[in-house]
């Protein structure tokens, strides 16, 4: 079974992808805390910072059309949150856009400021993910000093989900075949019962195989890995450029926008 | 010399009660390729864990002369790889490089010595150009021969594998099979299939309910109708 992986641009070929796995994830760390940094009243300068992640997705030649399916896969809970502002805050406030300005209320003001930020980051976190393969960047968050136990989970979270998804499958797909009718509420809560506890033995089952073949190749609780990390001077002009871009919206465009 | 696997009056059984192994003896030549077969639930993959050292029972286990037990079991992992029925269990790191390199690492090589492992497994398995390939991007055929891979990068004198041919088209079953053919190991096979059997031992044992029910020549064990009939098998006819 085929299943759209986080990472399936990760493996095409571009300076983008070159870059080090762990330059790239520092950057987006910076980029984050910055943009969430900023206030809420400028939604101008967020645009002028959706810029530079637009910029690294159009160059490493992620299709928009993806990276816009993924925000709106994980825009639910933020839209919701967003939505509510408006509700609880009321205050009048005037508005203004280049030529044009309005009056609105700061919970709206608020709404798309959240919004926006929410935008402009995952623009940045689907450029990371889309252009670095998930090996690399445990590899390098591991060699940021990240708990190797975590690097481990995360490892084994990305190489079993499919495996799981794909189980999952096969056992809607058997029920389906054999559900002829509709049960009722009781008896579909009571079969989706059996099929997470059918999910969940086989879980453990493959934990055991998974032991066995760890073991058999001499594991003994110590994770060992060869890393291929290295920067090199595209990297640093990487960090040198996003350095300046955010630099340079933040105290020098930011206020002339303010 | 010492025998690559000695198993004399070897006794397992489940924990809840179940005998999965009774008075197994068998001894197996290095360089042999043996093939364990019969029906399912004989007792094939269980016997396979035991001599890996997975399985505690009574009786004695030695591996190239060393007997199983917690002592030996770092060494023994070293001469015995063990290769398990599902490749998704065997391939679990985030790219093939770092899978096959796993073992090699374990057993304390210089990283310059791990990479030449990786890149003579994965040549050896036709897979060299698929080191930065995440397990879950290969195809079945693909996965059984990194799977392989995994266990002839630590480079060990006898190889298990559990029902090796599982779920595989024929052009990927014959391309294992000469894979098989071409290594110079101990070969220990557990299938249910006699044709892929028959292609390859040159000796079997046929296992059903636990208990050894013959031992000898593959060619003339999996040709007698009678006797494969009656445990639930088919005689070998395909030439492979």
């Amino acid at each position: 079974m085929h299943h759209a992986y986080i990472d399936k641009f990760a493996y095409q070929d571009s300076a983008i992808h070159r870059l080090d796995s762990r330059v790239k994830f520092l950057v987006v760390l910076v980029f984050t805390a910055v943009v969430i940094s900023l206030p809420r009243s400028s939604l101008s300068i967020l645009a002028c910072y959706a810029i530079g992640p637009f910029a690294v997705l159009v160059w490493a030649g992620i299709p928009l059309k993806f990276v816009f399916k993924q925000i709106l896969l994980v825009s639910p809970f933020v839209i919701v949150l967003a939505l509510s502002c408006p509700l609880y805050d009321r205050t009048p406030v005037a508005v203004s856009f280049g030529p044009f300005s309005w009056q609105s209320s700061l919970g709206w003001l608020r709404c798309f400021v959240i919004l926006g930020k929410f935008i402009v980051t995952m623009l940045a976190l689907i450029g990371l993910v889309s252009t670095t393969r998930f090996s690399d960047l445990l590899a390098g968050l591991q060699r940021l000093g990240l708990p190797r136990l975590l690097i481990i989970q995360l490892g084994f979270l990305y190489r079993y989900i499919f495996v799981l998804i794909d189980r999952a499958h096969h056992i809607l797909r058997a029920r389906a075949g054999r559900k002829l009718r509709n049960l009722g509420f009781k008896t579909e809560l009571r079969t989706a019962a059996s099929m997470l506890g059918s999910l969940f033995i086989r879980s453990i089952d493959t934990a055991e195989h998974i032991s066995i073949a760890m073991q058999a190749r001499g594991f003994d609780g110590s994770w060992r890995t060869l890393s291929k990390l290295k920067v090199r001077r595209c990297d640093l002009f990487f960090v040198l450029t996003a350095a300046v871009f955010m630099s340079g919206l933040y105290f020098f465009i930011k206020p002339i926008l303010q | 010399m010492s025998k690559a696997i000695e198993i004399e009056n070897f006794t397992y059984g489940y924990p809840d009660g179940t005998a999965a192994l009774s008075d197994i003896s068998l001894s197996v030549e290095h360089g042999q390729k043996l093939a364990l077969i019969g029906p399912n639930g004989a007792g094939k993959s269980t016997l396979l864990l035991v001599m890996a050292g997975f399985a505690k029972g009574t009786g004695k286990v030695l591996v190239d002369g060393l007997e199983v037990n917690s002592r030996n079991l770092k060494k023994i992992r070293t001469i015995l790889g063990c290769c398990l029925e599902d490749p998704d269990d065997q391939l679990f790191m985030p790219t093939l490089f770092d899978d096959v390199a796993f073992g090699p690492l374990n057993m304390g090589l210089e990283p310059e010595q791990v990479k030449t492992r990786v890149a003579e497994a994965l040549a050896t398995v036709g897979l060299a150009q698929m080191a930065d390939k995440a397990p879950h991007h290969l195809s079945a055929g693909q996965k059984r021969a990194a799977a392989i891979a995994t266990i002839l990068a630590m480079s060990p004198r006898i190889i298990t594998l559990d029902e090796p041919d599982g779920s595989l088209d024929p052009r990927n079953r014959d391309n294992l099979l000469n894979l098989l053919r071409s290594l110079p190991q101990t070969l220990i096979i557990a299938t249910c299939n006699m044709n892929f059997a028959a292609a390859l031992a040159d000796r079997a044992v046929l296992l059903d309910k636990g208990r050894i029910i013959a031992d000898g020549k593959a060619k003339k064990i999996m040709s007698d109708a009678e006797l494969m009939t009656e445990h639930g098998l088919e005689v070998a006819q395909r030439k492979m």
